[in-house]
């Protein structure tokens, strides 16, 4: 497991370079998982996390 | 980041390298973590599981940068700070012009940085190989 960290203030495109990475290894059979805080929650829907067979946990106020 | 956030967060990582060993495991913090704390956890998590570490990547967003560098300095220099990658991101929005008086504002500040689009693709194949 390799844990890579995304940080930036809100609205920096954080969800949506996470997205674009799941999306490019998935296609190389690599797995994911994400950590999110819950500002960012809303932005996995359902069909992008059940497509690319993601893990999704949320943190409080991380 | 307080001591009880981080130890739910080295708490939920060995649950999920435990129970799922994924890949990847992608943090996605509040914009008020700062890279230096991100580093402190993964150094704590590692204390009894094993993980491999980095990169830490800080996205500057690149058509607020001006605003936030002058109203939030330090809290966007402690995302710079430590940083492996540094990007400027959302850069299909900006000029020429606008992203080179962003490099001179963070000339002092980092080693390096560069533009970053998932927009029309600029910059993602060097977070993927530095990812590789």
């Amino acid at each position: 497991m390799r844990v890579v960290s995304v940080s930036g203030t809100r609205g920096s495109g954080k969800t949506t370079l996470i997205r674009e990475l799941i999306a490019h290894f998935n296609t190389r059979n690599k797995n994911s998982a994400v950590i999110v805080n819950e500002e960012g929650q809303a932005v996995y829907d359902a069909d992008f996390v059940l497509s690319h067979d993601i893990t999704l946990e949320y943190i409080r106020g991380g | 980041m307080g001591c009880s956030l981080a130890s739910s967060l080295v708490a939920l990582k060995k649950r999920l390298k435990r129970n799922l060993d994924p890949d990847l495991l992608f943090i996605e913090p509040s914009e008020m973590v700062v890279t230096r704390e991100l580093r402190d956890v993964a150094s704590m998590g590692l204390r009894d599981i094993h993980y491999e570490t980095g990169p830490f990547i800080t996205l500057l967003d690149g058509p607020l940068f001006e605003f936030l560098w002058s109203e939030r300095k330090a809290l966007l220099l402690g995302h710079v700070k430590d940083a492996d990658l540094v990007a400027v991101s959302r850069v299909d929005l900006l000029e020429d012009h606008e992203l080179k008086h962003i490099g001179n504002l963070l000339k002092d500040h980092c080693h390096g940085w560069i533009p970053l689009s998932t927009h029309n693709g600029t910059g993602v194949t060097e977070v993927v190989n530095l990812m590789a």
